[in-house]
């Protein structure tokens, strides 16, 4: 079986400093631009394989490049050396309420993300209950009011509930689950667990323990850009206790 | 050939376009009640504008072709979808960052779904126009000439070129923060660069070669072609053609080559 995502050589540069502070005015009186030339790779040489039906755990410290990692699975990053393939497409829980414009009504939120994820009409028109029934009746009895008055927990519960009626083979989550009251948090790892049960390939951003460990079954250790352990979740979060709590 | 892979890429993502364009449009009419006649007063009175000025005072009619009225109001139109485009299509990456950060769509859509927003806000104000032009007739100052076909062949190359100069200019205003003043400041000059307020023909010799070089010079040619008998100016259509392919091409081009610094950046 072919894997669902291959990553080979994977390498990001980053400017330290943001490149957009380059302005005309400097450039016309000093002839160059100054802004800082240093970089940093945020990954580099990151090589792995997933399986479909794998629950992959991502583990290490802030600025380990994670959510750089993830964002290049999802396509929204694209590598400056290697490359990553995907099988199949991605359901991203990483901006979940990227899509979502505050103008629109919460109903026409839904078409409008949902579409952009690549759902037709009908295809929403059948799953539009179970994203909102999934979002609890709250959101239910707001989905006419404009979005602009939803409250935070509101807006991530409706958007949850629609990247994960999405029935893509991949999906990835960065820290998501952070948000939202407990009740609604047990509904997350519910509807996870059945995503996994139903042969879907997660992949996980986490800093709890419990959720790693709950969720993962193979933990990939990325430590300054670079990929150091990769082997069951178990060991790799011991591998990380090690090295963070060594001496 | 970098055009097909990219085109490929809008065209299967066509639903994706049609929802972003409808969501422009309903974003924009919900605002106000008349939402569509704020998009037609703002350039009929620009024109009503340029008509008193050079009918009555500089008394320079002849700078256009008669009816004056009608000759400036389809440059005015034409020229309300060329600068509103090129305004929002340079922005359109940064106005749209979460959707593009979040969404692995093919990035040129962002472009192309402005143009596409723009242009049938464009049709929609051809009524208007088309009224206009009826009265015209009407009282006899003016004819229908066959080649009012071209107007499509114009509407296409304009979004065509739309298309290319937002590839060229969206991700360049990401990484160099001044450009969206530097467009205002050249579309402005671009305004009077183009034959919308007085025709190629009333332009000195020199400067009519020059305005062979501006695309919308021939399109605006094309536009007016089946309302003003005179003479069509074939050199600046065929001109603006082959101006329009290479904008496209070296639009795909930069954008291609700096996509991946731009998703960097935003």
């Amino acid at each position: 079986m072919q894997p669902v995502i291959e990553a080979k050589g994977l390498g990001i540069e980053f400017y330290r400093s943001r490149r957009r502070q380059l302005s005309l005015r400097e450039i016309v009186f000093k002839g160059r631009n100054t802004a800082p030339r240093d970089t940093f790779w945020a990954l580099k040489d990151v090589s792995f394989t997933v399986n479909k039906g794998e629950a992959v755990g991502l583990v290490g410290g802030n600025g380990g490049g994670k959510s750089t990692l993830l964002k290049m699975i999802a396509g929204t990053l694209i590598p400056d050396e290697g490359s990553v393939k995907v099988r199949g497409g991605v359901a991203p829980l990483i901006e979940l309420t990227g899509g979502f414009l505050s103008e629109l009504s919460g109903r026409d939120n839904v078409y409008l993300a949902a579409g952009l994820h690549g759902l037709n009409n009908e295809q929403i028109d059948e799953r539009y209950d179970e994203i909102v029934d999934f979002a609890g009746p709250q959101v239910r009895s707001a989905m006419d009011q404009s979005f602009r008055h939803y409250s935070s927990g509101m807006k991530v519960r409706l958007a949850f509930g629609l990247i994960t009626t999405l029935d893509q083979p991949v999906v990835l989550v960065d820290e998501v689950l952070a948000v939202g009251d407990r009740s609604f948090r047990e509904r997350c790892y519910e509807r996870m667990e059945n995503m996994l049960a139903g042969g879907k390939t997660l992949f996980l951003v986490s800093h709890s323990e419990g959720d790693l460990k709950r969720f993962a079954d193979r933990g990939l250790y990325l430590k300054s850009g670079r990929l150091v352990g990769d082997g069951p979740i178990t060991e790799v979060l011991d591998q990380y206790r090690a090295e963070t709590e060594g001496p | 050939m970098i055009l097909l892979p990219q085109v490929r890429g809008v065209v299967r993502h066509r639903q994706v376009l049609d929802t972003l364009v409808r969501r422009d449009l309903r974003v924009r009419y919900a605002r106000s009640a008349i939402g569509y006649l704020w998009t037609i007063i703002d350039p009929l009175a620009m024109a009503l504008i340029y008509f008193v000025v050079f009918s009555y005072i500089f008394k320079r009619g002849s700078v256009g072709y008669q009816p004056y009225v009608l000759f400036i109001t389809i440059g005015v139109l034409a020229w309300q979808w060329f600068s509103s485009s090129v305004n929002e299509t340079s922005r359109s990456l940064l106005a749209e960052a979460r959707l593009v950060r979040s969404t692995n769509l093919p990035r040129p859509l962002w472009v192309v779904r402005v143009v596409i927003a723009k242009g049938i806000e464009f049709v929609l104000s051809l009524p208007v126009l088309a009224a206009f032009a009826l009265v015209f007739i009407l009282r006899g100052e003016t004819t229908i000439h066959y080649r009012i076909v071209l107007v499509p062949v114009a509407i296409i190359m304009q979004a065509l070129l739309l298309v290319g100069l937002g590839l060229l200019l969206a991700p360049i205003t990401v990484i160099f923060s001044d450009m969206p003043r530097i467009v205002r400041i050249l579309l402005r000059m671009g305004f009077y660069a183009t034959p919308i307020i007085y025709g190629a023909h009333a332009a000195p010799p020199v400067l009519q070669k020059v305005l062979l070089l501006n695309p919308m010079a021939g399109i605006l040619e094309m536009y007016r072609g089946g309302f003003f008998p005179q003479e069509l100016n074939i050199p600046s259509i065929v001109s603006a053609g082959i101006i329009t392919v290479i904008t496209l091409i070296s639009g795909t081009i930069v954008f291609k080559r700096l996509e991946p610094a731009v998703l960097k950046e935003i």
